[in-house]
């Protein structure tokens, strides 16, 4: 897991503050200022790509927490769904803050936050999904995941996207892996198997 | 005084898992490499003992890794590769050789494994512990290799040399990459 930003009740608070000032202020010192006066600040020195990076680790952890009781049943592929179902409907009421929030991580400069955040993402749902891989695959889960959850973020920060129309397209990006897998998993099992069977 | 390249203790940690799931990765090839070519042969049995060994350790790093949430290195494919290689290669040098490469390799671990233990603190003492068991096995294959005539490999010494050195490499790249 990539290290988490210092985690503490006073600045998840003011991330819960900020986010109505959000959608006038921005990803700002200034809407921190509005959400928790000037002694907030000393809280997010960082400013805006600080802020975005508490925000987004706070949602990985109420995403877990608001998932974690209804998946237990679940087979894996059908609770990376829910995870990422809860997370949506967490942030439905933010969407414009999340907007933002992509807007920010999408400049030049903040690339590695971006690349942080999206992971640990990732990371927060496989591990909440209960995947425990310790081979190659682990990486290869994260990128197929870190490309499905921005897709899906993408499509849902269109306007004209609801709820429901984002879990269709995240349903149909899930179908597609599941055919990869399958698809892979016959090669290997196949010709590949079969081409590296003494090294194996 | 924190210095720049320096990681905190959670960190340094997970180097330590990630570097130590990688080595036993590694060494469960190298015997699965020697296995392929002299398994049939008189020592086949020595080596299934020690295999079975490593496949231990690495199951215990392995769920070590879930449990912590620590990231394996991204070199897997090439410990992978160059596991087997190192096996296959020693082995097909001869029994002898093979048991050098066990030797060279065992000492290499149990150099980094000491040097682990001497690190961790009193708030890990478990994972400690498991570090210190795995050493000893390590030992015993090191003594299992030098019973073995590992010594008497035309060139051990250069042999050996050129082995740790790897090791060592790989174990300063796994910890962090």
């Amino acid at each position: 897991m990539i290290e988490p930003p210092e985690r503490s009740h006073a600045r998840d608070t003011l991330i819960d503050q900020i986010l109505p000032h959000v959608p006038a202020f921005g990803w700002t010192k200034a809407a921190l200022r509005r959400a928790g006066g000037e002694a907030a600040i000393a809280h997010f020195p960082g400013g805006g790509p600080e802020l975005v990076e508490a925000y987004l680790d706070l949602m990985d952890r109420r995403m877990v927490e608001s998932a974690a009781p209804l998946i237990a049943d679940q087979r894996v592929p059908r609770r990376v769904r829910m995870l990422i179902e809860a997370r949506l409907e967490i942030s439905a009421p933010y969407k414009q803050a999340v907007r933002r929030a992509a807007l920010l991580l999408a400049l030049p400069a903040n690339t590695a936050v971006a690349a942080r955040c999206t992971a640990r993402t990732v990371d927060a749902i496989w591990h909440a999904a209960g995947e425990r891989s310790a081979d190659f695959s682990w990486y290869t889960k994260r990128a197929i995941l870190a490309g499905l959850y921005s897709a899906t973020l993408l499509f849902w920060l269109n306007e004209s996207a609801t709820q429901e129309t984002t879990l269709a397209f995240l349903d149909r990006r899930l179908d597609g892996v599941a055919r990869l897998g399958k698809v892979t998993g016959r090669l290997r099992q196949g010709l590949w198997a079969r081409a590296l069977s003494p090294a194996r | 005084m924190t210095l720049p390249g320096d990681v905190s203790d959670a960190a340094r940690v997970a180097q330590m898992i990630r570097v130590d799931h990688a080595g036993e990765y590694g060494a469960k090839r190298i015997y699965a490499g020697q296995i392929a070519v002299l398994g049939s042969g008189p020592k086949g049995d020595v080596l299934r003992h020690m295999q079975a060994q490593e496949q231990v350790h690495l199951d215990t790093f392995s769920a070590l890794i879930a449990k912590r949430r620590v990231r394996p290195t991204a070199l897997l494919p090439l410990w992978h590769v160059a596991g087997y290689a190192l096996g296959a290669v020693t082995a097909a040098m001869g029994e002898r050789a093979a048991m050098a490469c066990t030797v060279a390799v065992e000492e290499a671990i149990d150099e980094h494994y000491r040097a682990q233990t001497e690190e961790l603190g009193p708030d890990e003492a478990e994972l400690s512990r498991t570090i210190e068991t795995f050493r000893a096995e390590e030992l015993e294959h090191r003594d299992i290799g030098l019973a073995h005539e590992a010594e008497l490999t035309p060139g051990y010494r250069v042999l050996s040399a050129f082995i740790k050195a790897g090791c060592r490499v790989a174990i300063a790249v796994s910890e962090r990459v």
